[in-house]
């Protein structure tokens, strides 16, 4: 834990309104996947109105990686992240945000492949799908602004708050 | 003594600026624990909530959501399209007006259904809506060919036709053209299109839909009222969970 801070002490403190952002976003990517996850559960072919595709989306192949539901790891995802967000507000200590920053980097490569598999391979889109790659892109860019070294709250002072 | 006091008040002094120190952090302190306590306790209510909801919304079956009451069920006296009465598992029934664009909408749906499933049993029923001046004449054709045996061949081409004919003031030419190119005796059909049994048809058809239906078209799965579906998809869903096979 330790060394996990000192690694994170590179990164700058986003301000709190910055955080609540993050929230937000992660709150609705995990209202989005949980949906997701729960249609797969109980087993009603998923309609959605808007854009057809979602049945032959959700229903496919690659809906299910390592023995899970794609929807389940993208709900523990957005879980994850919103729940690091929060201690960093509670404890303004940097190690949850590095681990954020990883998370929403793999968060953002899943993205991109399940939005070229619906592209290209089952050539269908599910819009619930497309929400979840929307909010998990923006997450990805949010973290980017982390790795911004901010000077000014660098300082060790900062840190031992 | 005065110095002793001065001192003694001096010292006081200070303790109260250390004791009004010592409040200020602990208030500061608990207000931090407040507001820990607040944000953690939105965040599980936002999370189990929304496990919670997402499960309910899950489990609430999108099918069939019936809206309304019944109509009488299909008998010999209906034209049915698809799987026979008797062997049909589900029964969609449509009560229609072949001058409104809803129903030449949701027309191609329709007749994708009965291509599709094979337990299906569809049947029209005629609802002209008063404002359609040309929709009760165009039953009257559909049921003049079907004296013929082509009842749903002019309802098909009643409605792949309908930006035409609907809006002609004299419809019966286009109808007599229709009944020229389904092939059939036009002599019969222009009898069948005036007589008394095909105006009763279309009014005990509207008379037997009079109370449930409120638009057209109205759909009555297993005579049973449905709201419309919105895409063909969502009623593809209903009629395989009403137990449709494809």
């Amino acid at each position: 834990m330790k060394s996990l801070e000192l690694l994170s002490s590179k990164l700058a403190a986003p301000s709190n309104k910055f955080s609540f952002g993050f929230l937000a976003v992660s709150a609705v990517g995990f209202v989005d996947a949980t949906y997701l996850t729960a249609k797969h559960f109980l087993g009603e072919p998923i309609t959605c109105s808007i854009l057809h595709g979602c049945e032959q989306v959700t229903a496919s192949e690659y809906s299910i990686m390592f023995g899970l539901p794609v929807a389940l790891l993208g709900a523990l995802y957005y879980l994850s992240v919103l729940l690091l967000i929060t201690i960093y507000l509670q404890t303004k200590q940097r190690a949850p945000l590095l681990l954020v920053s990883l998370l929403t980097l793999f968060g953002f490569l899943f993205s991109l492949r399940f939005v070229y598999l619906q592209i290209f391979v089952i050539k269908a889109i599910c819009i619930f799908c497309m929400v979840s790659a929307t909010t998990s892109t923006l997450l990805f860019i949010f973290s980017l602004t982390f790795l911004k070294k901010n000077k000014t709250n660098n300082t060790p002072e900062e840190l031992s708050v | 003594m005065e110095q002793n006091e001065q001192n003694l008040s001096h010292k006081e002094r200070q303790e109260t600026k250390r004791e009004e120190k010592i409040n200020k952090q602990m208030e500061e302190k608990n207000k931090k624990k407040m507001q820990s306590a607040i944000l953690w306790t939105v965040i599980t209510v936002f999370v189990v909530g929304t496990i919670g909801a997402m499960i309910a919304l899950a489990s609430k079956k999108s099918g069939p959501q019936f809206a309304g009451g019944t109509v009488k069920p299909a008998d010999a006296s209906d034209w049915v399209k698809g799987a026979t009465l008797a062997e049909a598992k589900v029964v969609l029934t449509e009560y229609s007006d072949f001058q409104c664009p809803a129903c030449g909408a949701y027309y191609p749906m329709v007749k994708q259904l009965g291509k599709e499933f094979k337990n299906l049993a569809i049947v029209y029923r005629h609802f002209p809506l008063p404002q359609h001046d040309n929709a009760r004449p165009a039953a009257q054709a559909a049921e003049a060919a079907g004296k013929q045996g082509k009842f749903w061949e002019m309802h098909d081409m009643l409605f792949e036709n309908q930006k035409f004919w609907s809006v002609s003031p004299n419809p019966e030419e286009a109808f007599n053209i229709y009944a020229e190119k389904l092939g059939l005796d036009m002599e019969k059909f222009k009898t069948d299109f005036k007589s008394a049994t095909a105006k009763t048809k279309i009014t005990s058809d509207y008379q037997s839909g009079a109370n449930e239906v409120d638009g057209t078209p109205s759909f009555f799965l297993n005579n049973q009222k449905i709201q419309n579906p919105k895409t063909y998809e969502e009623f593809r869903t209903i009629i395989q969970q009403a137990g449709g096979a494809l």
